[in-house]
């Protein structure tokens, strides 16, 4: 699995450079949440070449930063980022809220407690 | 401009199996626009893998992800965590592993295709693919215990060797299946009705798969050879197995049916060379530690391609565990595959996606 480390400022830009669609496909967003308010960032993309390789963009950001969206250049990906901004209790650019919970469920459950 | 209407689909209704919800915006019976809604039965699944259970219990926990695609679970999970703690596990349990995933790959189909016919309107169809089906899971209750989520792989292996009598049942069932195989092509491929009610209906094209990042025989049908099957070598040896991938071109319903069908023949091949060619040894590698550092791993289920992603804190308990399920990647071809199809194509077109709402909902 190669890592790429991003920014937020730079990350719509990093992904536009690498992300072609005939040559790779969006596996998911994924976030970690590492305590003190911070949370590890990931998006991960394969190959459809064999022997296949995994490419994760991965940045750490305060849980309080809006999370810029890559739906301008991963169209598929509002579908993640709408789930993640549900299960960690974060703001994503455009995300849907209230896609994974109902409104009466614990808010942010991936986060940890403190 | 004509009317336009909106018509919901779900969470409850006849044609799906699970709770999922559609939003359609129609004109003239023609389907303009979708919305879908997958979130009805979120478990907390991952919170409680990272909380509640140690890693090696987990393994039990994710295979109650789903029903249908239990195997595919705790394979990936169970691999997920070998990768991490760089574990080599026996040959004889990788062969194990991928016997179970393809007796599971043909229920699944089986079960998927008699949706498709029941909502095509072909319920004599439906009863045969149903009936047809059930030797796969006797097979599976036979090998693992359960027809159903059954607990077979685990961090180092699997739960149960094969015996020799079972293995014995496994070859003249398959034979027994294989003309019932010939009759379903033969049915779902040239069946006039069933034709007109699939054939150019709920179309993805090649460049959709693309730009949709869709996965599993949804993308295969539209002549996308994705299949983490062709690219896992050093998890589980799949060409050495027999494996080809399968496409169409078509795109469609039919399409989707044809490539389902096609792969039951390589699910078949495959564990004929398993059972045929299995190794000897131990079926589970005795190992000490804790899981550290993070690792992902992918499988292919029955629906496409299955994602896990792990953090290990050296400690009994995982820092974080992630579940992408075929078809969470799929939701936004499904939502595209809809328009310009009409109303009444919707449950048929629903079928053939094989949606799996407790694997995407988690």
């Amino acid at each position: 699995m190669t890592k790429i480390e991003t920014t937020f400022e730079t990350l719509k830009q990093d992904v536009k450079e690498f992300y072609k669609s005939e040559l790779h496909h969006f596996i998911t967003m994924n976030g970690v949440d590492l305590g003190n308010d911070e949370i590890e960032y990931q998006w991960f993309f394969c190959d459809y070449a064999y022997p296949c390789a995994e490419t994760v963009f991965v940045t750490k950001a305060n849980v309080n930063v809006m999370v810029p969206s890559i739906r301008e250049v991963v169209e598929p990906a509002w579908v993640a980022e709408a789930e993640l901004s549900d299960l960690l209790g974060i703001e994503i650019e455009n995300a849907e809220k209230g896609f994974m919970l109902e409104v009466d469920s614990d808010p942010a459950p991936l986060r940890k407690k403190k | 401009m004509a009317t336009q209407y909106e018509i919901p689909i779900g969470a409850q209704h006849i044609s799906l199996l699970e709770p999922l919800h559609f939003k359609f915006t129609t004109e003239n019976e023609k389907i303009i626009k979708a919305e879908a809604n997958v979130g009805y039965v979120h478990r907390g699944i991952e919170q409680a893998c990272c909380s509640k259970f140690k890693f090696r219990q987990v393994s039990f926990v994710v295979g109650r992800v789903c029903g249908l695609c239990s195997i595919s679970h705790t394979t990936c999970y169970s691999q997920v965590i070998e990768r991490m703690m760089s574990l080599d596990i026996p040959r004889k349990a990788k062969y194990l592993r991928m016997l179970v995933i393809e007796l599971d790959r043909i229920h699944s189909h089986l079960l998927c295709l008699s949706h498709v016919a029941e909502n095509s309107g072909f319920e004599a169809l439906f009863m045969k693919t149903m009936a047809y089906r059930e030797f796969s899971m006797e097979l599976l209750e036979a090998v693992c215990g359960n027809r159903i989520q059954y607990d077979y792989s685990i961090v180092g292996g699997v739960t149960r060797d094969l015996r020799e009598d079972v293995a014995r049942m496994i070859l003249e069932r398959l034979k027994t299946f294989k003309p019932q195989l010939d009759e379903l092509v033969d049915i779902y491929g040239n069946n006039y009705t069933l034709g007109l009610k699939n054939k150019g209906v709920g179309v993805l094209t090649k460049e959709d798969v693309y730009h949709l990042s869709a996965v599993g025989p949804f993308a295969r049908a539209a002549g996308v050879p994705i299949d983490v099957r062709n690219e896992t070598e050093d998890r589980l040896p799949w060409k050495e197995v027999g494996f080809e991938v399968v496409t169409e071109n078509s795109g469609d319903v039919w399409a989707r049916n044809m490539v389902r069908l096609r792969e039951l023949y390589v699910s078949m091949r495959i564990i004929e060379n398993v059972i045929n060619g299995l190794p000897e040894g131990d079926i589970a590698l005795d190992f000490k530690g804790f899981p550290n550092g993070e690792a992902i791993n992918r499988v292919e289920a029955p629906r496409g391609e299955l994602f896990y992603y792990a953090k290990g804190n050296k400690t009994q308990i995982l820092e974080r565990l992630k579940i992408k399920a075929p078809t969470f990647s799929n939701v936004p071809s499904m939502v595209h595959g809809f328009k310009n199809n009409e109303y009444a194509s919707a449950p048929a077109i629903i079928g053939s996606y094989d949606p799996c709402l407790s694997c995407t909902s988690r």
